[in-house]
């Protein structure tokens, strides 16, 4: 019982971080149909962010995360403003392609400026281990739970009960009959990848102390939430928060019981899998083609 | 009708002769960097097949590189079966590969299929880092042979030692894919795959299998990246994991866009530009990424059709330098 | 002989039902035209029949296939051919090459073949220019050959569109809203070309809101509300027939 309640537990806090990437992209993806696969590098972005905002700013952890949140969020709003706005009637796959460059520039970013040298985001109260019942469970990663926890309800009331979080949702559902109520669809766009992206800020703020800083941390998540919001239904916040959980669980239920270094290659399998019987997710609906 | 002497065909003889008689008076560094332009340039055409050609925007390729070196690597010095039998498993295993994910992978359309392309690409990349006892894992694999000489008719055997000569080598490859690929897009079958991309339902509807066709682009398309590789592991005798790592197959993209996908000069083109330049200023490894997705961020926004693709509508306008209008944004000359 | 037989077709999409329990059949070498008001399930029964939709129940035979839930590209190679309500054509390709594509489906040359431009390949593709040509001249569009489709006037795209068709020799031509979008002048000239098309031995189903065009060609007509079939008969009558009167109250059409 102890192993596998640890890794029940491993993969809740891991299923936190991709719920928080795959909400991300799930919202942009509603909007534009576009995937933005540079949610990964966003997030890694962020975690360093917040390494150099507290290694040599000496700033304190918290202020770093919201800053680092907020930076990322600013960083979205550019992005849409001057690349994927412009490129509103441009074919799709010229969109994925900026989507690509964007990765392909964080990386470079990355590369060049943080180094490839792996680094510790060391904080006093980060490695402090909980127990209780035969679990363990680092503090930071208690951290990242409550945070997940904190956002995802903070996001379903500003949709739910907000207006423009009601425009936002409007919109991801039917572009055009948003456009006839009057809704201003770019500023919607607009706020829906600022949202997105300060979704993987926050992601990565708050994993950054719990594991290594490389460059490439991002990939595997990034492509696990994708993962998440095909399997759990397109354009579904739910379903992405779902299918995150069921692939952050099966990840760390096959890191444990199988193997660490082909977890990822497990949840690809699965991926595979589930766009080859159910392509359309298991909250999704048949497409209608008029 | 063809005009035999257009202004292009004129322009890639006099390219061609260029590319045989003046790297015998430039430096081996200089030749070295030529050789990794043409094996790239393989790779470019190979993703413009699949995706200019055929519209599937595929991120993978860089799996099927990895997977033609690795193989052409392990057969040939795992199997001691010589140079051209382990090419040739090379190739069969990479476009075995490429039939293999290419099922699943083209049932779905448009980001689907991106995404699971990067998917493979970023997982073949994990596993050949991760198995070690294979792949020999981050230390990579070593002793890759170069083709075996050639005896030729007074005598003499043309050995492969020599950079130059492994150029002429790779050169020639470069000449028969972009060959092959020109005959094949010109072809009638060249146009189903051009009629997929511009609009697959259509296709589809007029009778055409479509997920076979695009089966076969993109088997084809994985063949030639795996030749690609192959070449690229005898031509550097050492591989390792870094070939395999995704961006191998993002730069390439870059490289297709900046040219000009869907013409056939734009891959060559653009990786000349791409690789040649830092190249001869100096630019640290690490810079490139970064100068690589700016540059495609500035050419995807502001001229997606890339340079070739620029030159083909700027030029009309410059008041007729083409001989008769050419219909179709698919250059096939 | 009966060409087409659909048996209680239905057809759902989530609460809507698009087509509800749907019997007809057509027969071989009549003209038929579908009409209904708008939104009534004639494109979503065209789809179904094409293979673009799979039905939540029931059956179509074919020619004696059973080809209920087949492929796009299958109900093709069957014989069956469409067009679609928006013109579609390959608009930036040549008009020719439109019809080169057009015959795609019975192409035998393979990669090889096309690579090393065997004499095999080449005659193939003389014998598909020319086969091409002969049906442009067919649907009135010599001359334009070399033309980009996407130049071309309406009228002549959607002739175009029927060519493209016509190129892979159908046994039943579907033509969705053959005349939508065309001049008053031009619509004889493309009604002209479908009875044309019949004549040669297509048998030809249409989908139609220009009454007085349906009513002069069509051998029988069907009228479709709501996804039901509410009526079958003659064009005599149909048009006195109470239902089919009421469906188009306030919508009457007179083209």
């Amino acid at each position: 019982m102890g192993e596998l309640g640890q890794y029940i537990l491993n993969g809740i806090s891991q299923g936190c971080v991709y719920a928080l990437l795959a909400s991300g992209l799930t919202l942009v993806f509603g909007i534009f149909d576009i995937p933005n696969f540079a949610q990964g590098h966003l997030y890694m972005f962020a975690a360093y962010i917040g390494f150099y905002m507290v290694t040599l700013f000496s700033m304190s952890y918290w202020l770093a995360v919201i800053l680092a949140t907020i930076a990322l969020g600013i960083l979205g709003l550019l992005t849409y403003g001057f690349i994927f706005y412009p490129m509103r009637d441009a074919p799709k796959v010229n969109c994925f392609v900026a989507a690509l460059a964007l990765l392909m520039i964080l990386e470079g970013v990355a590369l060049y400026f943080f180094g490839t040298e792996t680094k510790w985001f060391i904080l006093p109260h980060a490695k402090r281990i909980l127990t209780f019942g035969g679990l363990a469970l680092a503090m930071q990663r208690l951290i990242v739970i409550i945070g997940t926890l904190i956002v995802m309800v903070s996001l379903q009331l500003f949709i739910k009960r907000t207006t423009i979080g009601a425009a936002l949702e409007a919109t991801a559902q039917h572009r055009e009959g948003a456009m006839l109520c009057g809704i201003k669809v770019s500023r919607v766009s607009a706020l829906a990848f600022t949202v997105g992206t300060a979704l993987a800020g926050i992601a990565g703020v708050l994993i950054g102390p719990a594991v290594l800083l490389m460059p490439t941390m991002g990939m595997g998540p990034v492509l696990v939430a994708f993962s998440a919001i095909i399997f759990g239904g397109l354009g579904s916040i739910g379903g992405a928060v779902l299918g995150a959980f069921v692939l952050g669980l099966l990840e760390s239920l096959a890191s444990g019981y199988i193997s660490a270094t082909y977890s990822l290659t497990f949840v690809f399998g699965i991926l595979i899998l589930t766009l080859l019987f159910r392509p359309k997710g298991l909250l999704g609906k048949e497409v209608w083609r008029p | 009708m063809r005009k035999l002497y257009s202004l292009e065909r004129v322009s890639w003889l006099f390219v061609l002769i260029l590319a045989i008689v003046v790297p015998p008076i430039l430096g081996g560094y200089l030749t070295s960097i030529l050789i990794l332009i043409c094996i790239w340039s393989m790779m470019c055409i190979s993703l413009n097949l699949i995706y200019g050609y055929t519209g599937q925007l595929s991120l993978g390729h860089s799996a099927f590189l990895a997977l033609g070196a690795y193989s052409f690597g392990l057969v040939a010095v795992k199997l001691h079966i010589g140079f051209w039998p382990a090419f040739l498993a090379a190739a069969v295993i990479t476009g075995l590969f490429g039939f293999l994910i290419g099922i699943p992978a083209l049932k779905l359309r448009g980001h689907f299929f991106v995404l699971v392309t990067l998917g493979f690409a970023v997982t073949i990349g994990v596993i050949v880092l991760a198995w070690v006892d294979f792949t020999g894992g981050a230390n990579g694999l070593a002793g890759i042979p170069r083709p075996d000489p050639i005896p030729l008719p007074w005598g003499v055997k043309f050995r492969f030692d020599s950079l130059l000569h492994m150029y002429y080598f790779v050169l020639l490859f470069l000449i028969l894919t972009a060959g092959f690929c020109h005959r094949l897009v010109s072809s009638l079958l060249g146009k189903t795959f051009i009629a997929i991309c511009h609009d697959e339902n259509l296709t589809e509807s007029l009778g055409v299998n479509t997920m076979s066709r695009k089966l076969l682009s993109f088997t084809i398309s994985a063949m030639l990246a795996g030749v690609a590789g192959a070449l690229y592991a005898s031509y550097n005798a050492v591989i390792s994991p870094e070939i395999a790592h995704f961006t191998r197959g993002t730069d390439v993209l870059a490289y297709l866009i900046v040219g000009g996908s869907a013409t056939m000069t734009g891959p060559i083109v653009g990786t000349f530009v791409l690789v040649a330049i830092p190249e001869v200023l100096q630019v640290v490894p690490y810079l490139k990424t970064l100068i690589n997705g700016v540059i495609l961020m500035l050419f995807i926004v502001f001229l997606p059709s890339g340079i070739i693709g620029g030159f083909k509508t700027i030029l009309p306008k410059l008041g007729g330098l083409r001989g008769r209008p050419r219909a179709g944004e698919h250059d096939i000359a | 002989m009966t060409l087409l037989e659909v048996s209680s077709l239905n057809k759902r999409f989530g609460g809507l039902m698009a087509v509800s329990d749907v019997n007809f059949s057509i027969q071989s070498g009549e003209l038929l035209s579908i009409i209904g008001p708008n939104g009534a399930g004639k494109t979503t029964l065209f789809n179904l029949l094409t293979g673009i939709y799979r039905p939540t129940s029931g059956g179509i035979h074919f020619n004696g296939s059973d080809i209920t839930g087949c492929k796009p590209y299958q109900a093709a190679r069957y014989g069956i051919g469409r067009t679609f309500q928006r013109t579609t054509i390959f608009r930036k390709e040549t008009v020719l090459d439109n019809l080169v594509i057009g015959q795609s489906l019975h192409m035998k040359t393979g990669v090889w073949g096309s690579v090393l431009k065997t004499s095999a390949a080449r005659w193939e593709e003389q014998q598909i220019r020319e086969k091409a040509r002969e049906i442009l001249s067919f649907v009135g569009l010599t001359g334009s050959e070399d033309k980009t489709a996407g130049n071309l006037t309406e009228e002549a795209q959607k002739r175009l569109s029927i060519a493209m068709v016509l190129v892979a020799k159908p046994k039943l031509l579907l033509l969705d809203e053959p005349t939508g979008g065309v001049n008053l002048e031009e619509i004889g000239g493309l009604i002209e070309l479908v009875k044309k098309v019949q004549e040669s031995g297509v048998t030809i189903c249409l989908i139609e809101h220009k009454m007085r065009m349906v009513m002069s060609i069509s051998d029988r007509i069907i009228v479709l509300n709501y996804g039901k079939k509410i009526a079958e008969g003659t064009p005599n009558e149909v048009a006195s027939n109470g239902e089919v009167i009421k469906a188009y109250l306030g919508e009457r059409r007179v083209a």
